[in-house]
């Protein structure tokens, strides 16, 4: 089964979130955990990037691609980005994969490439 | 609300500190006790950010309130972010506006030097969202960098106009015998030259080495009180006239318009219209420039300058120490240093400096009115504060 990345869809006016948030930001609902999942579309636009030198702990790379990409759907999400030469506005393809690794855990999340 | 005064201030230098968290944060107030005369201290606020991290230390104001023999005064720690030190300062006004507290110290300290490069990079990263910011590798630098790229398309702005901040700041800070960094730079050498990619390189594109603040360690102390006590002592009279905060949301991605500081753009208003002030009122001001992009960006979400008109002001010298709005104469965080938790304190020092006429070579002439900016997270937690000269 492909590995997603969820949206979180208010069930009381169906205002999608991401990342997850306890109370709707629309609609203000008080009873908690009224979201459903929804998967994030992978296609989208590159908003802003950058090329990073200077890294935390944890990454064993010279630089790392960043990126803020507005999907499909026009949720926008934080990912690493894949790219030679990006340029603003140009069309990506998210994949799911590991972009943290530490003893013992690994995280998933997107890796943008160009479309 | 009953008004506040600034009693008394102390600060240490910005720089690497050899002695331990507790004293960073004990010896500027030990500095401002004896300048206001002051020591009936009633309640202590600590502002820090990473003792629990970075030095293993928990209930750093405990230590503190010991180490300075003012128990059994009240004492709490603030750790709200980069923006630890205004909101201790916000805490502190509010203990004495309600008439709860006449006398209250305010001391911010941070040590985080302790840790390399590489920790002290990730303990700041942790403010980020853990699940979609924190996991991808994105640090402070990374948001910057993404934020000045987009108001390099947007609004103009070079990396010509990001150097001229950094030796702006740099150059102030030359003045600032507290700053960290007493090392004049040229665009020349850090942008023009053939040595400059090696000089100022790449630290997240399109933000160099010399667009970063340094790490510092570092504490600044404040001692607010009443009105009563302030006109009791023989200090010159600076009144906390404005306390602004606002938030924004977590993830930056989340942003409707991504160049906005909605936080800055709202703490700056609900300040002056607090003090019943405008920004053109403002003598000289204090704006966190943790990075060089961010000085221009506040000076305009603040109200200084038209939205994409900061850097134009800046070119024009209007933010200069003679300019018409003199920012950051204390170095900034760029010049002076950035000890995260102190930073708002360090701020409201330098301001309290120059409106009461004593900042030396870089005294801005006539200051009355100051004004402070302490960006915590990415924007998502700021505090904006006006200072008003009265006697």
């Amino acid at each position: 089964m492909a590995r997603e990345i969820y949206a979180y869809e208010c069930t009381e006016c169906g205002t999608l979130h991401y990342p997850f948030k306890m109370r709707c930001r629309n609609c203000g609902e008080l009873e908690p955990f009224k979201f459903k999942t929804v998967p994030l579309p992978k296609r989208g636009k590159l908003l802003t990037f950058t090329k990073v030198y200077n890294l935390p702990a944890a990454y064993e790379v010279a630089t790392l691609g960043i990126a803020i990409v507005e999907l499909a759907n026009g949720i926008r999400v934080t990912g690493q980005l894949e790219v030679d030469d990006p340029t603003i506005g140009m069309d990506l393809l998210g994949d799911v994969g590991v972009v943290r690794e530490e003893p013992y855990n690994r995280y998933w999340g997107f890796i943008f490439r160009a479309a | 609300m009953r008004d506040v005064y600034v009693a008394g201030i102390g600060i240490t230098s910005f720089t690497r500190l050899e002695y331990p968290l507790a004293e960073i944060a004990a010896f500027p107030a030990m500095l401002a006790m004896k300048d206001s005369g002051l020591t009936g201290i009633e309640q202590v606020y600590v502002a820090n950010m990473g003792a629990a991290r970075v030095n293993h230390q928990t209930a750093l104001a405990s230590a503190v309130v010991d180490s300075l023999s003012l128990t059994p005064a009240g004492a709490a720690s603030i750790e709200n972010g980069p923006a630890s030190g205004s909101a201790a300062i916000k805490e502190g006004f509010l203990a004495v506006a309600s008439g709860m507290h006449d006398i209250v110290l305010v001391t911010g300290a941070e040590r985080m030097r302790e840790v390399n490069n590489l920790e002290a990079t990730d303990f700041i990263a942790t403010l980020t969202h853990p699940l979609a910011e924190y996991i991808y590798g994105v640090t402070l630098p990374s948001h910057a960098a993404m934020f000045t790229r987009l108001y390099m398309e947007k609004y103009g702005v070079t990396e010509r106009h990001l150097a001229m901040v950094a030796v702006k700041n740099q150059n102030n800070a030359m003045l600032n015998e507290f700053a960290h960094l007493h090392q004049p730079i040229t665009i020349e050498g850090i942008l023009d030259s053939p040595e400059a990619m090696t000089n100022n390189p790449y630290v997240a594109e399109p933000l160099r080495f010399f667009d970063a603040c340094p790490v510092s360690d570092g504490g600044a102390a404040v001692i607010l009180v009443s009105e009563e006590v302030a006109k009791s002592i023989d200090r010159p009279l600076v009144r906390i006239a404005g306390v602004g905060q606002a938030t924004d949301t977590h993830a930056v991605h989340e942003r409707e318009n991504p160049t906005d500081l909605l936080a800055v753009r709202r703490a700056a208003e609900l300040s002056f219209g607090m003090a019943g002030l405008t920004p053109s009122d403002v003598d000289v001001a204090e704006l966190h420039d943790a990075f060089t992009i961010l000085e221009i960006a506040e000076s305009e979400e603040v109200g200084f300058f038209a939205k994409g008109e900061g850097h134009i002001a800046l070119e024009k010298g209007e933010t200069a120490l003679d300019g018409r709005l003199p920012i950051n104469p204390s170095g900034g965080l760029k010049g002076k240093g950035h000890p995260v938790g102190a930073t708002g304190v360090g701020q409201a020092h330098e301001i309290v400096h120059q409106l009461r006429g004593e900042a030396g070579a870089r005294q801005i002439a006539d200051a009355r009115i100051g004004f402070t900016c302490n960006f915590g997270g990415f924007g998502n937690n700021v505090i904006c504060l006006t200072f008003v000269r009265e006697n």
